[in-house]
């Protein structure tokens, strides 16, 4: 088989130089970037100028000084920090044992877990209110009877909201630090479980502990659905109220919100050098 | 007229130079390679050759024609991955008929050109599958396939067989040399194994630090070695600190030994300090062959390898390795025991004036 | 010397696990996984079970399919279609724009700072959603928004000219501050998963950049652009908080539908808002279930 080796000639049309398309694209990638970052500044930066509105004539931080002395501000705020809180320790009991058992013991169970884990997304929170009411609305688990059962039963849905993050971030942690090595290692050391879980496993986790509490806090301390159907007096069914009934209170709020939640975000990010972005819900 | 020249090719990022000064002249069909470390920017100058980099300095030219700035898509050169970087989406077949279809073929020929690539590579039952269906060293045969098929001016290889293990790596290395003897193609091929280049090129340029230690063909490298960075990193190497004792007659003495050499002294006085080098395999016991040098040792350890045997002995305070063939009815000495070894006069090398760095 | 293979430490209470050993898993490795699946099951998946059983109840108490039939009542219809017309465009329009966006700070090569500040701001964005989203656009194109304002400086009435951020379009433009986000963050690690090779390869063989999106970097892509655009899709169809927030709940959305059934019988029929409900459901599941099979086949792609 004779094979000719003379070169076939190459498409007329081919670009320049690639330093040239490198630079173009780099332009275009600067302009999307700046349109794109208008839209979303935009929004923030007319609620800021408005919160600052609140003084007739002049700029100043009235509508936070109003929002603060509000006297059903604080309340709610902290219930809804209160309930973050336990949420956050129900789901990290609940969660870490399980995302641990599942990776070293029980792996056929995993499809499970996860599909259990995509539930929230696949649930809608006002379907889920609707299914809540229905099932403990009566006895014999009646549950919504009175405020404080119903904030029971608020937060635990919480924490089985969080599952997904939570769950993510435990994982990813666990197989960043190679929990089956380090585990056996520890076994062969002669290292009993409380000491594997407190001195081994709790450590190396820290950074996902942190990210995934970080990430439920920040969905629950402004959601509204749930709270809303269950009759709850905490910051996202105040917002609400508020939006309806002052004018210049909700803007600041909504800067404070901003706030809370790019601190949340930011130290995420911080501490999780590398890692990607945290996606929430409760939209 | 070489086919393809680089002439004071330099890249500079930032504050340091990953090459610099780099001039060749290769011939049409000829194989060259590319040896050195990580960082001596053998990689560096074959993106430049390839157009994925441009040179700060200099000039390339193919066939006659400045290319130095020439965008990558219109050079007309074939390259090939360490990470094979078949298009996943893509049959093997379609991948490798991708640069005929980028230049409008017909299909029919696309087709029949597809073929012949697969039969040069012996691929004809894979046709049909996609990357991830194939072993790494069906996917860089695929991707040689691929890069032959649209008639590359030049053959561009990147530490094609680093990836792959290492008996695909000797069969696979010897493949694409028959190939590219048997097309003409010119070729640059870029590795850190010395065995890789020594055994398939026609010409190979040693690297270091951005900067050409030396072009030669694989016995010229090997045999002599110009600097001591080329003597140190093609082949293993025993090297000394001696004193100069006689210019005319070429005497030496490693710590009170004296050795025999015949490399040229002119540039040294007597007194002088100078590194000598002696390869491994050069040496015998002196009660096998008897050669120009003879000299006294200690026989310190005994390595055995499978086909070779690695004898470490100590020459007054130096230490060397002596390299010799296993067989059956050998009869090694013991360990710690004084023994007689034996070297002819060229085996031993001189390298240069002994400075103060060690190595 | 002897050499001794005894280790000194004491055996533990624990099982050895040794590849001759027969797996067997005792009760209490269960008990580690027991309180995720109890608090699943009563809260998620109870719940939900029940909702279901009670959509198929009809009036006479056994099992059927009746409410589903209602569903053809023109109030779920509208809510239906307007909810999926809201989320298709904001899914695609959203697609889009974050793809934009992801390749702009990754492949597109602006300066690595641009990059980890998208990313958080992507996080911070798309938590940001519900009241305080809502409230920061009414601040900004409500009747008497900033950007509204601004409009009449410049002659022009914004409101006058029947835009109304209370609307389809309204809608669209708020939930697009969570969904461009959302695209961005899922698919920045595709885009990374792109082998700088690739490019290289096609360059090498010939092709234009165009060539090389057209060919190669796009039909990689296609799963996980349009696996997360479904995604997008089912973010959009089941958000309620942003919706409530911005017009109190009276839209005919269909998460504000399920809403106002809750709060007081708008359909006059239990049943049907259960159906209502249970058909959200059933449109999620298929949604996420598209898109967990064009994650898998595209990583397959971009490992």
């Amino acid at each position: 088989m004779t094979v000719s080796t003379a070169p076939v000639p190459v498409a007329a049309n081919a670009s320049g130089t690639t330093q040239t398309t490198t630079r173009r694209n780099r332009l275009w990638a600067l302009v999307i970037y700046i349109l794109t970052a208008l839209y979303f500044l935009l929004p923030l930066a007319a609620t800021f100028y408005w919160s600052l509105r609140a003084e007739r004539g002049t700029l100043g931080f009235e509508a936070y000084r109003r929002l603060f002395e509000d006297a059903n501000f604080l309340p709610s705020f902290s219930q809804s920090i209160v309930n973050a809180i336990i949420a956050i320790v129900i789901s990290l009991v609940i969660i870490v044992p399980t995302a641990y058992w599942v990776t070293l013991r029980l792996p056929k169970l995993r499809p499970v877990v996860e599909f259990i884990t995509l539930l929230p997304f696949v649930i809608p929170a006002v379907v889920l209110s609707l299914a809540l009411i229905i099932l403990y609305s009566r006895p014999p688990l009646l549950l919504t009877r009175t405020y404080e059962s119903s904030r029971v039963l608020l937060v635990c849905v919480y924490a089985a909201l969080s599952f997904p993050y939570m769950f993510r971030a435990v994982d990813n942690g666990l197989r960043a630090m190679d929990v089956r090595a380090l585990t056996e290692a520890a076994q062969s050391l002669g290292a009993g479980w409380p000491t594997i879980l407190f001195r081994v496993i709790f450590p190396n986790l820290r950074v996902a502990l942190i990210s995934g509490a970080l990430l439920t806090f920040a969905i629950v301390i402004g959601e509204l659905t749930i709270a809303l159907f269950m009759a709850q007096r905490t910051l996202g069914p105040y917002m609400a109220n508020l939006t309806r009934s002052k004018v210049y209170e909700p803007s600041a709020m909504a800067i404070v919100a901003f706030a809370i939640t790019w601190a949340a975000m930011g130290i995420i990010q911080l501490i999780g050098r590398g890692q990607q972005g945290s996606i929430g819900g409760g939209h | 007229m070489a086919y393809l020249t680089l002439t004071n090719v330099s890249k500079q990022f930032g504050e340091t130079y990953a090459v610099q000064d780099f001039n060749l002249d290769v011939e049409k069909g000829e194989f060259v390679s590319f040896l050195g470390p990580s960082g001596c920017g053998k990689t560096t100058t074959l993106r430049m050759v390839a157009g994925f980099e441009t040179p700060t300095n200099g000039m390339i030219t193919l066939d006659g024609s400045d290319i130095t700035h020439k965008s990558p898509n219109q050079r007309n050169m074939g390259m090939i991955f360490q990470s094979y970087a078949l298009f996943p989406n893509m049959t093997v077949a379609q991948n490798i008929g991708f640069g005929l279809r980028v230049r409008k073929m017909s299909k029919a020929a696309i087709s029949e050109r597809v073929q012949e690539m697969v039969s040069l590579v012996n691929l004809e039952n894979h046709v049909g599958k996609y990357p991830y269906q194939l072993s790494g060293g069906q996917q860089q045969r695929v991707s040689l396939a691929r890069a032959l098929a649209i008639r590359p001016n030049v053959l561009l290889l990147d530490e094609p067989l680093s990836a792959l293990d290492a008996k695909i790596r000797v069969s696979l290395r010897a493949q694409i040399r028959e190939i590219q003897k048997k097309l003409g193609i010119t070729a640059i091929f870029v590795t850190h194994d010395q065995e890789e280049a020594l055994s398939i090129s026609d010409r190979i340029v040693v690297m270091y630090e951005g900067n050409v230690e030396q072009v030669g063909t694989p016995f010229e490298i090997y045999n002599f070695p110009n600097t001591q960075f080329v003597a140190n990193f093609v082949g293993s190497l025993n090297t000394a600190v001696a004193e100069v004792i006689d210019r005319e007659n070429g005497l030496l003495s490693v710590d009170g030994v004296q050795f025999a050499s015949a490399a040229k002294m002119d540039g040294y006085a007597r007194g002088d300090r100078v590194r000598i080098a002696i390869r491994p395999e050069r040496f015998s016991f002196a009660s096998e062959v008897k050669k120009a040098n003879v000299v006294d040792c200690q026989i310190e350890n005994i390595t055995f390898l499978g086909s070779v045997v690695r004898v470490h002995i100590l020459i007054g305070n130096s230490k060397f390795t002596m390299d010799t063939f296993n067989y059956p009815s050998l009869a090694l000495p013991k360990i710690g025991a004084a023994d007689q070894v034996t070297c002819s006069r060229e085996a031993v090398l001189i390298l240069g004036h002994a400075n103060g760095s060690a190595n | 010397m002897k050499a001794t293979l005894q280790s000194d430490v004491q055996p533990t209470n624990l099982t050895v696990r040794g590849a001759k050993r027969p797996s067997r898993l005792p009760i209490w490795h269960w008990l580690g996984v027991l309180p995720f699946f109890i608090f699943s099951a009563l809260f998620l998946i109870g719940p939900t079970l029940v909702l279901a059983y009670r959509s198929l109840e009809d009036p006479d108490g056994g099992l059927s399919f009746v409410n589903y039939l209602q569903l053809t009542n023109p109030t779920v219809i509208n809510a239906y279609s307007l909810s999926i017309r809201v989320s298709l465009t904001t899914a695609i329009l959203g697609g889009l724009i974050g793809f934009l966006v992801a390749w702009a700070v990754s492949i597109g090569g602006l300066p690595r700072p641009f990059r980890s500040l998208t990313t958080t701001f992507s996080g911070v964005a798309s938590n940001f959603a519900g009241v305080p989203l809502a409230a920061a656009f009414i601040f900004t194109l409500g009747r008497v928004g900033v950007v509204t304002a601004l409009f009449e400086l410049l002659g022009v009435d914004l409101y006058g000219t029947g835009f109304s951020l209370y609307s389809y379009t309204g809608l669209v433009l708020v939930y697009l501050y969570f969904q461009i986000p959302l695209m961005v963050l899922v698919i920045l690690p595709a885009l990374d998963g792109l082998k700088r090779e690739w490019r290289e390869a096609a360059e090498n063989l010939g092709a234009t950049p165009v060539q090389y999106w057209l060919h190669v970097a796009l039909p990689v892509l296609i799963p996980s652009i349009l696996g997360t655009m479904i995604l997008l899709f089912g973010n959009a169809f089941g958000a309620h908080a942003t919706a409530y927030a911005l017009t109190g709940g009276l839209f005919n959305l269909a998460t504000l539908l399920i809403g106002q059934q809750i709060s007081g019988d708008v359909l006059h029929n239990p049943g049907l808002g259960f159906a209502v409900a249970m058909g959200m459901v059933i449109i999620m599941g298929v949604s996420i279930t598209i898109y967990s099979i064009l994650q898998r086949r595209s990583e397959r792609w971009l490992r």
